[in-house]
C-alpha cells in the first residue's frame, strides 16, 4: 500500500490549437495536437467511435467524439456551441491552449465488421461520430463489402464535412446520398428526410450481411430505426453512439449510466438491441 | 479471531495510542440535542469521545470520499496552461466507525479501487487509514428505529473490513483485530488474554441486541430479484417517485452513494482549482446535457436509477457487495418517507397486489 501513486486517471494533459474551421453555423473543427510529442503518439492510438475529456481554461470540462480516424495523422474534434465549454472552445484561436485527456469508451468493434456491408445514416452532425468510422473503413477498404452513406442536413448550407462528402461521393465503390430538409441555393439533390433516401430509384440498401449505422437527433433516429427494422434489419445489426452528461469519463461519476451500462465505458458504441435493453430515452 | 480484553476504564487509551502513533484520530461526539458528529480528537476533547451514541447523519465516508474534493491545479501565464494535480495523503484513524459505515466504506473501497481501476485520490485518503469499529450493542442509543443493518448483512458487529472491532460486554470491553496492522495494538500492556466466557457473553450480548430492531425488511432478497429482473411495474416507480422531494438528502447521508460532479472554480486572478464534489441521482439536472436535452425527466425515473443501482444484482456482483448497508439514515433524512425500508415494502405490497 505504500508505493507511490503515479497514474491519475483525472489529469488532462496541455494541447495547442493549431487551426479552426467552419463547417456549418455553430459548428468548428478544431485541429490540435498535445505539446507533448510522446502523449499525441500515446492518444494517436484510438479506436474509431471513442471520446475524450477536453477541459477549457477558468470554464469546465467536457466530453466530445473523436472524429478522425486513427490513420489519419490528425487530432481533432468537431463541436458545436452549445454551453459554457464548447462556447469558451470556440473563442479560442489558433496557438491558445487547452487539455485533453482521454481517449475513452469502447469504440466501435472494426474487426467484427470486416467482410460485411456497412451503411452509415447520420442526421446533421450525427455524422460526426460516425466520421471515424466511416474514414477508417475507408482506408481498409477492401475488408467489407459495400459501403454506402446516407447523410441528411435541414439545409445545403447545413451539410457536414462537405470536402469529405465530396471525396467520398468520387470514391468507387462508395455510394453516397445526400439529402436536405428545405432546398435552397441551387440545391438539386434529394430534398426530405434521410429516411426518404432509402426509397429513392436506383437506391438499394443490402440488408443481409450488413451493419446499420445511425447517429442523428431522436426524432431522426426513431424513424430511421423505424425504416431499417421495416426494411428487416435485426436490432443486433443496427448500431450508434450515444450522448450523455459526463464527468469523469471512466465510470465513475455516476451520471451516465444507463440500467446496467456506464455509458463512457462500455459505450458509447451500442448496437440497437443493447440501447433497448438499457430502457432510456436516446 | 484475535481477541483481547480491556477494562471499561482503558477504552480511550486506544485513542492515546493511535495518536503517538502519528494518526489523526476521529472520533464521535455529541452535539446539542440528538445532533452527533465526528470530529477531531484533541488533548480539549479527547474527554468527550463517546462509545455509545447515535450514529451520525454525516457519514464517515468523507474521510475516504470528501464532500469537496481538489482535483487539480489549474494555473495560466502568457497563455501557457500549467495543471497540477494536488493530493492528500493523511495518516488518519477513525475511532468509534459503526458496523454499517465500516461496510459503506468496504463498498467504496470495491468501487474506487476494484478490478483494474485505481482512483489515485481515494487510495490516498485510504492507503493510511486505520478503521476502529465499535460494535452496536447499547439499543437506546446505538440502534434506532430505522437501523436495518440486519437485513443488509452489516450489524450490529462487522465481521471484516475494520482493523479494530470494540465491543462493550459490561465492565469490559473485547477487542477484535481484523488486519496484522490492527493486531500490533495488542502488545500494549493495557491488552488481557480473553477467555471462553469472554466469547460466550458476546454471543449472548449479539443475540440480545439483534432483538431490539424494529425495522426488520425480510422481502430485501425478494425486491433485489425482482429489481434486477425490471419486473417492478412503472406505477409502483411513479408512486415512489412522487413522493420524492427531489432533495437529493438521501445520497448525501448515504455511506454508499459514490457519485460526483467535477467543477472549476476560481481561487487566485489566473488561477483555478478543480473540485469533485458529491452529486445526487434524485436532482435533475444530473442527465441533462448542455443542449437541454435530458435523457431522464421524470422524477420517478430518477427515483428508479437510485434504487436499480442500490439493488440490482449486476452491480452488488461486480461491487461485491450491496450498495446500502443498513443505516437507516435515508430513512431519517427523507420528507416523503422512501428510504430504503419503504421503497421495499412499497415493491412487496405493490408485487403482491399483482398476484392476487
Amino acid at each position: 500500500m505504500s508505493t507511490p501513486i503515479t497514474e491519475n486517471v483525472y489529469l488532462p494533459k496541455t494541447t495547442v490549437l493549431e487551426r479552426v474551421v467552419c463547417e456549418i453555423p455553430e459548428v468548428k473543427t478544431f485541429y490540435w495536437r498535445f505539446q507533448d510529442p510522446a502523449e499525441q503518439k500515446m492518444f494517436q492510438r484510438f479506436r474509431p467511435g471513442q471520446f475524450a475529456q477536453v477541459s477549457l481554461f477558468g470554464v469546465g470540462e467536457f466530453p466530445t467524439s473523436l472524429p478522425p480516424s486513427p490513420t489519419e495523422n490528425e487530432t481533432f474534434f468537431t463541436v458545436r456551441q452549445v454551453g459554457s465549454c464548447t462556447s469558451a472552445l470556440h473563442r479560442l484561436n489558433p496557438g491558445d491552449q487547452f487539455a485533453v485527456r482521454g481517449p475513452y469508451g469502447n469504440g466501435f468493434p472494426m474487426e467484427e465488421y470486416q467482410g460485411k456491408n456497412l451503411v452509415f445514416v447520420a442526421g446533421g452532425i450525427g455524422l460526426i461520430p460516425l466520421r471515424s468510422c466511416i474514414v477508417c473503413a475507408l482506408q481498409n477498404r477492401q475488408r467489407y463489402q459495400r459501403i454506402q452513406i446516407f447523410h441528411g442536413a435541414k439545409t445545403p448550407k447545413e451539410l457536414m464535412y462537405v470536402p469529405n462528402l465530396q471525396e467520398w461521393e468520387q470514391t468507387p465503390g462508395v455510394e453516397c446520398h445526400l439529402t436536405v430538409d428545405r432546398a435552397a441555393d441551387g440545391w438539386k439533390g434529394n430534398v426530405g428526410v434521410v429516411g426518404s433516401l432509402f426509397k429513392k430509384p436506383g437506391v438499394q440498401v443490402p440488408v443481409d450481411n450488413t451493419i446499420a449505422f445511425v447517429c442523428g437527433p431522436p426524432v431522426m433516429f426513431r424513424f430511421v430505426i423505424k425504416d431499417l427494422l421495416g426494411m428487416g434489419f435485426q436490432e443486433r445489426n443496427i448500431v450508434s453512439t450515444l450522448e450523455r452528461y459526463m464527468k469523469c469519463g471512466v465510470g465513475k461519476c455516476g451520471h451516465c449510466c444507463i440500467g446496467v451500462a456506464y455509458v463512457c465505458v462500455e459505450g458509447p458504441v451500442f448496437t440497437y438491441e443493447q440501447i433497448k435493453k438499457l430502457g432510456e430515452d436516446i | 479471531m484475535k481477541a483481547r480484553i480491556l477494562a471499561r476504564a482503558n477504552v480511550l487509551k486506544i485513542v492515546d495510542l493511535l495518536c503517538q502513533q502519528g494518526y489523526e484520530v476521529v472520533a464521535p461526539f455529541c452535539g446539542r440535542g440528538r445532533d452527533t458528529y465526528f470530529d477531531t480528537v484533541t488533548e480539549h476533547n479527547r474527554d468527550q469521545v463517546q462509545i455509545h451514541l447515535p450514529n451520525p447523519y454525516y457519514p464517515p465516508k468523507r474521510f475516504v470520499f470528501p464532500h469537496i474534493e481538489r482535483l487539480l491545479k489549474l494555473q495560466r501565464d502568457n497563455g501557457e496552461i500549467h495543471i497540477e494535480p494536488t493530493y492528500e495523503e493523511p495518516k488518519r484513524a477513525i475511532f468509534g466507525i459503526r458496523s454499517c459505515d465500516i461496510a459503506g466504506i468496504y463498498h467504496l473501497d470495491r468501487f474506487y479501487l476494484g478490478r483494474d481501476f485505481r482512483d489515485v485520490y481515494y487510495e490516498n485518503h485510504r492507503k493510511n487509514l486505520f478503521l476502529v469499529n465499535v460494535a452496536c450493542t447499547d439499543p437506546s442509543q446505538d440502534i434506532s428505529d430505522d437501523c436495518f443493518c440486519v437485513c443488509t448483512d452489516t450489524g450490529p458487529a462487522a465481521r471484516d473490513h475494520f482493523d479494530l472491532q470494540l465491543m462493550d460486554l459490561g465492565d469490559e470491553f473485547m477487542a477484535v483485530a481484523g488486519t496484522p496492522v490492527g493486531e500490533t495494538l495488542f502488545t500494549d500492556p493495557i491488552f488481557k488474554k480473553a477467555t471462553e466466557a469472554h466469547v460466550a457473553r458476546r454471543h449472548a450480548i449479539l443475540d440480545e441486541t439483534r432483538k431490539h430492531f424494529k425495522t426488520m425488511t425480510s422481502w430485501f432478497s425478494a425486491t433485489v430479484r425482482y429489481v434486477s429482473q425490471g419486473e417492478i411495474l412503472d406505477k409502483t416507480w411513479e408512486e415512489i417517485g412522487n413522493r420524492c422531494l427531489e432533495c437529493g438528502g438521501c445520497t448525501y447521508v448515504c455511506p454508499a452513494c459514490t457519485c460526483f460532479t467535477v467543477s472549476d472554480r476560481q481561487i487566485g486572478a489566473n488561477e483555478f482549482e478543480r473540485v469533485r464534489v458529491w452529486d445526487a441521482c434524485a436532482l435533475s439536472g444530473f442527465t441533462r446535457m448542455a443542449g437541454g436535452f435530458n435523457p431522464r425527466r421524470a422524477v420517478h425515473d430518477r427515483r428508479n436509477r437510485r434504487f436499480f443501482r442500490k439493488l440490482a444484482h449486476h452491480f452488488i456482483q461486480r461491487e461485491l457487495s450491496m450498495a446500502c448497508v443498513g443505516c437507516g439514515r435515508c430513512v431519517a433524512v427523507c420528507h416523503g418517507d422512501i428510504g430504503m425500508p419503504t421503497v421495499v415494502e412499497m415493491i412487496r405490497r405493490a408485487t403482491t397486489e399483482v398476484d392476487q
